[in-house]
Parts: structure tokens; C-alpha cells; sequence
């Protein structure tokens, strides 16, 4: 089943004079999120993944396209007792304790307040929060306040989940702790839609990734999926590579390089990766393995978005 | 339940500000200055109204004496309207600009709450604000009275629930601007605007504005527009006579009413065509 649907979205905002200036944040944006996967969102700024969001919670309108979350088409008001939602910045009323906040929230989500007299505690206690359950929320820090927004988005119990940068300024320690928290709540069946720049964290945690540049879909697909499919090859061998091997070797290849008994080729498609094999071989050189090199999810995304770029 | 929260949550958002502690601050010293001052003297010449123990007047029969005392409430209640709006605004003007801010409406909007219901929690949850600390002065202002002097007007108490009534009209200008502008500021600036140009302005347009021109079209504009908008000036001289024993007319009170809802209606219809 699919948590969220969207079909060609795209949003123009105008502003200026007479509305004549025109920024588009998605260009027919279409995406597909099946139910119980953590599902990351990734872009440069302004692509557009907060725009996103914000369609599918209604905060602002498509300016064509549809989108519906488990089947109801936007804009519904009542799918929202189903989701939970950690914006990217988030102000709460700074003169409510962490678990006033929390009870305020709860009850605009039509918690039962018996419900919430025992959720409050356990979420406080999911986010590390217990302690400062009573402290006034000026008085917290950005990763106590990350750390509340979570538990606030976790209030009515949702069945998808909406993290805009969840562990923005929360350290290390903390940000282990989100992630686990997150994969918990994936075993427990809850859909995660996740929007965050920590590539590295993105990679740890999501089943599918989709990257976005300037309101288009680039690419979709698992983190194995979009980090494979590199060109570089590690070619094991025993020995040395004798010279006029490697510079018949350079010809064949986009690079070519010799570490620690390994052979370094970039090839652009697996006829060249041949070649290099054949000619190391005629050369007597004894290969023991050829591995493709994986790309991080980091440089996947820059490879991408540069390619965008490049006229 | 969950518009209730949102009212209460306003209350509280209000609670914390500063600025209805200075009103009720001041409501409570006049309330204790009058305690202390007024009092009653009763001879076979008749009533007397004591301010420091001093007569404030000759002996008057019961019925001079209670018109002497409703004319000194309204008096208190023409002070307690301009207070009422000026720091009403002030205190309030706020609320919908801070729940519209990026960080804040994204939260709000992210519940089960249709825009409509925010817009009308906020507004009920200042104008209750402002109800609480009115009847908090009027309420009391009546018992003081009532114990001090012995007259129990009635009018008093209804001039307080007026008096939120006429702070509510100015209050859907307020939001109007709130919703459109998401500034404090300009909100006050215009609710002070209507307050003090417009709508006495408008009030006074036969002896004003008439005059400019004698063509129907435009004097037909200017009443169109005294009409559309809340009669301020209006209310507050209607409730002033009611204090003071003198009827009143309900027109003012009822072409607001429906000038302010069309005000919300387009206040929420602007907050529903938003971005955030």
C-alpha cells in the first residue's frame, strides 16, 4: 500500500509587484512512498523538499498536480490525525514546560486526555527528555528542542511520520539515539519520510532515496541502488605491474592508478574494463579479484546534482 | 475540544504577556481607590454620596442620588472603554502574527485543525482575555458600589459584556490585518487608525465629509462605508447612556455585528488561500 502518492506537483510561487516574479520549487514532481519504509528526501537548498512537505500537510497549495497519503486525496483535513510532523524550524510557546507542550499538541491532534497522561511520559522518556519535563521550553537548548519536536510529532501515535531535519544540532550521542528511535518506530510499522543534508545519516537508515534538484526528480531508488553503478574498478594483483603494461593500460582507461598491490581503473562501461583485464593478462600480470568500487550516498548526490548543473 | 484548546491555549499565550497585568493592575487600583472613597450618607433630607467622608453633593431624593451615582459609572465605564481598546489592542494584536510565523503555523496547521478554527480559536481566546478583564473591573466596580453606596444598577454588568462585544468588532479589524499582513505593528497601527481617524471620521461624516461634496454618489459611499465597517464611536456613546440610565440603541450594536463577521468571514477566507 502506498503511504504517499504524489502526481506531477508543482508549485509556483510569485511575488514582487503585480506578482510578475516567479521562483518554481517543483516542476511536476512525482513520487511514490510504500507504507512502513523510511524514505528519504534529499536536495540541495531550494530544491524543493520542504515545498514538498509542506503540499502534503496542506501548509501550501499545489499550483497543479495531486497527491493523496494512505489514499485520501489532499487537502483533507482528518488524514492529519494519521501523521506526525517535525518541521525544520519549529517554535513552541516558550512559557509551556517540555510537557505542557506536549499535552497542548496532543490535545489539537484529539488525543483523549487519559491517552495523553500516559503517552507524555513515555515519549519524554523515548527522547531523553524526562528530566526537563518541567522546565520552561525558552530555557532549552537546540537538540533538547529537536528532541521534544519528536516526541511532539509522535503524540497521536502516526502512522507516517514527516522529519524535517530531525537531527539538526543535536550531537553525535543524540543523533545515534534519533536513529535508533527511527528504526524502532520502522519495525513497529510506521512510515518515516525524511528530509536531511546528514547524507551520512540518511545512508545509515532509509530503504529508498529520492534526490531532488530544482523541483525535478533526478533519481529514486534504495541506497544500494543509487551507490552502485560507479566506474571505478579495484583490480587485485600479485606483484607488479610491469611499465609499458600500465601505459597501454592508460590509454584504454578514463584514470588508472597502482596502490598496495591494486590497480585503480576507471571505466567507463565494462568493455574498457575488459580491455585493461585482457592486456594486464597478455602482460603475465595475475589478477586475484576485480571489485567495483561503491560510491558513498554523499558522492552519488554530488555526482548527480553536478551533472545537472554541467551545461 | 480541539477549538477549545486552541481558546485556552490563546488565554494562556495572553497570561504570559505583560501588558493585560498592567490593565488589570490598573483596574485594581481605581477599584481600591474607589472602595476606599466612596461611601453613602442617609438623612430624613435624603442621600448623600461621600467621596473621603466628604459630601459630594446636597441631600438628593433616591432617584437623583441613583442617577447621580449610574452618571458617576458611566463615567468609570468611558474610562475603562478607551483602556479596554488601547490595551486590548496592544495585548492582543499579536496573537494571530505570532501563530502565522514560519515554525509556529507549520505545527498548527500540521493537526486536524481546519485554518478556520485556528483563526477562530485565536480570535475567541483574545477577546475572552479581554472579556475576563473587563468583568474582572466592571464585576467588582458593581460590588463596590453595590456595598458602598447601596445602588445595584444592573446596566453595569450588561455595559461589560458591551464593552467585549465593541472591543471584538475592533479586534476583527485587527485579525483582518493580522491573517493579511502577519505584522503586529501594521495591525496595531491600523486598529488605532480606525479607531481614532476612521470610524470617528465616518461617525461624524455629516458634519465633516458632507461637506467636501454635495453629490449623492459620494455621500452615498461615505454612509455605504460607515455601515460596512463597526460603529466604535457608536457603541461606546450607547453604552455610556445605558450606564447611565438613559436606553439605548441596539442599531450600532447590530450592523457591527454583522459588519465584523463579514470581517472574520474574509479573514478566514485570506488565511485559507496561504502559503506557509
Amino acid at each position: 500500500m502506498l503511504a504517499i502518492e504524489a502526481d506531477s506537483l508543482s508549485k509556483t510561487y510569485t511575488s514582487g509587484l503585480l506578482r510578475r516574479e516567479r521562483v518554481e520549487a517543483l516542476a511536476g514532481f512525482s513520487l511514490a512512498v510504500e507504507s512502513g519504509q523510511i524514505f528519504s528526501l534529499l536536495g540541495p537548498n531550494g530544491a524543493g523538499k520542504t515545498t514538498f512537505i509542506k503540499i502534503l500537510l496542506s501548509l501550501t497549495h499545489p499550483t497543479t498536480g495531486r497527491a493523496s497519503i494512505a489514499g485520501i486525496p489532499l487537502p483533507n483535513v482528518g488524514i492529519k490525525s494519521r501523521i506526525g510532523y517535525l518541521p525544520e524550524s519549529h517554535r513552541y510557546p516558550g512559557y509551556l514546560t517540555g510537557a505542557q507542550v506536549l499535552s497542548f499538541f496532543g490535545k489539537l491532534s484529539g488525543v483523549d486526555t487519559g491517552v495523553l497522561a500516559q503517552r507524555i511520559p513515555s515519549l519524554l522518556e523515548l527522547v531523553g527528555m524526562t528530566q526537563w519535563r518541567g522546565m520552561k521550553v525558552k530555557k532549552y537548548s537546540k537538540g533538547m528542542m529537536q528532541r521534544l519536536g519528536l516526541a511532539q510529532a509522535l503524540i497521536n501515535d502516526p502512522e507516517i511520520l514527516f522529519l524535517d531535519e530531525p537531527t539538526d544540532g543535536v550531537d553525535p550521542l543524540g543523533r545515534k539515539e534519533i536513529r535508533e528511535i527511527l528504526k524502532e518506530l520502522k519495525r513497529k510499522g510506521k512510515t518515516i519520510f525524511l528530509n536531511s543534508h546528514l547524507l551520512s545519516e540518511v545512508e545509515l537508515i532509509s530503504d529508498r532515496v529520492a534526490i531532488l534538484d530544482k523541483g525535478k526528480l533526478l533519481k529514486t531508488g534504495t541506497v544500494d541502488e543509487l551507490t552502485t553503478g560507479g566506474t571505478n574498478y579495484l583490480i587485485g594483483i600479485v606483484g607488479t605491474v610491469p611499465e609499458v603494461a600500465l601505459a597501454e593500460s592508460r590509454a584504454l582507461v578514463l584514470r588508472l592508478s597502482t596502490a598496495n598491490g591494486a590497480l585503480t581503473a576507471d571505466c567507463p562501461t565494462t568493455a574498457e574494463l575488459n580491455k585493461v583485464i585482457d592486456l594486464l593478462r597478455r602482460h603475465g600480470v595475475e589478477i586475484t579479484s576485480v571489485v567495483q568500487q561503491r560510491n558513498s550516498l554523499e558522492e552519488s548526490f554530488i555526482s548527480l546534482i553536478k551533472r545537472e548543473v554541467a551545461p | 475540544m480541539k477549538l477549545l484548546t486552541l481558546v485556552l491555549g490563546t488565554g494562556r499565550e495572553l497570561s504570559a504577556k505583560a501588558t493585560l497585568y498592567v490593565l488589570a493592575g490598573i483596574s485594581t487600583l481605581i477599584l481600591l481607590g474607589a472602595a476606599a472613597t466612596l461611601s453613602r450618607s442617609t438623612t430624613d433630607e435624603g442621600s448623600t454620596l461621600l467621596l473621603f467622608g466628604n459630601p459630594a453633593g446636597p441631600p438628593a431624593t433616591p432617584e437623583v442620588f441613583s442617577g447621580m451615582v449610574n452618571s458617576m459609572e458611566a463615567a468609570f465605564a468611558g474610562g475603562l472603554f478607551a483602556g479596554v481598546v488601547l490595551f486590548g489592542m496592544f495585548a492582543t494584536a499579536g496573537v494571530l502574527p505570532d501563530a502565522l510565523e514560519r515554525g509556529t503555523v507549520d505545527l498548527y496547521l500540521s493537526k486536524p485543525i481546519a485554518r478556520w478554527e485556528l483563526l477562530a480559536g485565536k480570535y475567541c481566546g483574545s477577546v475572552l482575555a479581554m472579556f475576563v478583564n473587563i468583568i474582572y473591573f466592571i464585576g467588582f466596580l458593581w460590588i463596590i458600589v453595590g456595598v458602598r453606596v447601596g445602588i445595584w444598577n444592573m446596566n453595569l454588568l450588561l455595559a461589560g459584556l458591551m464593552m467585549t462585544f465593541a472591543f471584538a468588532c475592533l479586534f476583527a479589524i485587527v485579525s483582518l490585518f493580522g491573517v493579511l499582513t502577519r505584522n503586529m505593528a501594521i495591525s496595531i497601527i491600523v486598529g488605532f487608525v480606525y479607531l481614532f481617524v476612521i470610524s470617528e471620521v465616518l461617525q461624524n461624516r455629516e458634519e465633516g465629509l458632507y461637506h467636501l461634496s454635495t453629490n449623492e454618489i459620494y455621500r452615498g459611499i461615505l454612509d455605504g462605508l460607515y455601515y460596512v465597517f463597526p460603529q466604535i464611536p457608536a457603541m461606546q456613546h450607547n453604552v455610556l447612556k445605558l450606564v447611565a440610565g438613559n436606553g439605548i440603541e441596539w442599531r450600532p450594536f447590530v450592523q457591527s455585528f454583522l459588519s465584523s463577521t463579514g470581517i472574520l468571514a474574509l479573514a478566514a477566507w485570506i488565511l485559507g488561500r496561504k502559503d506557509f
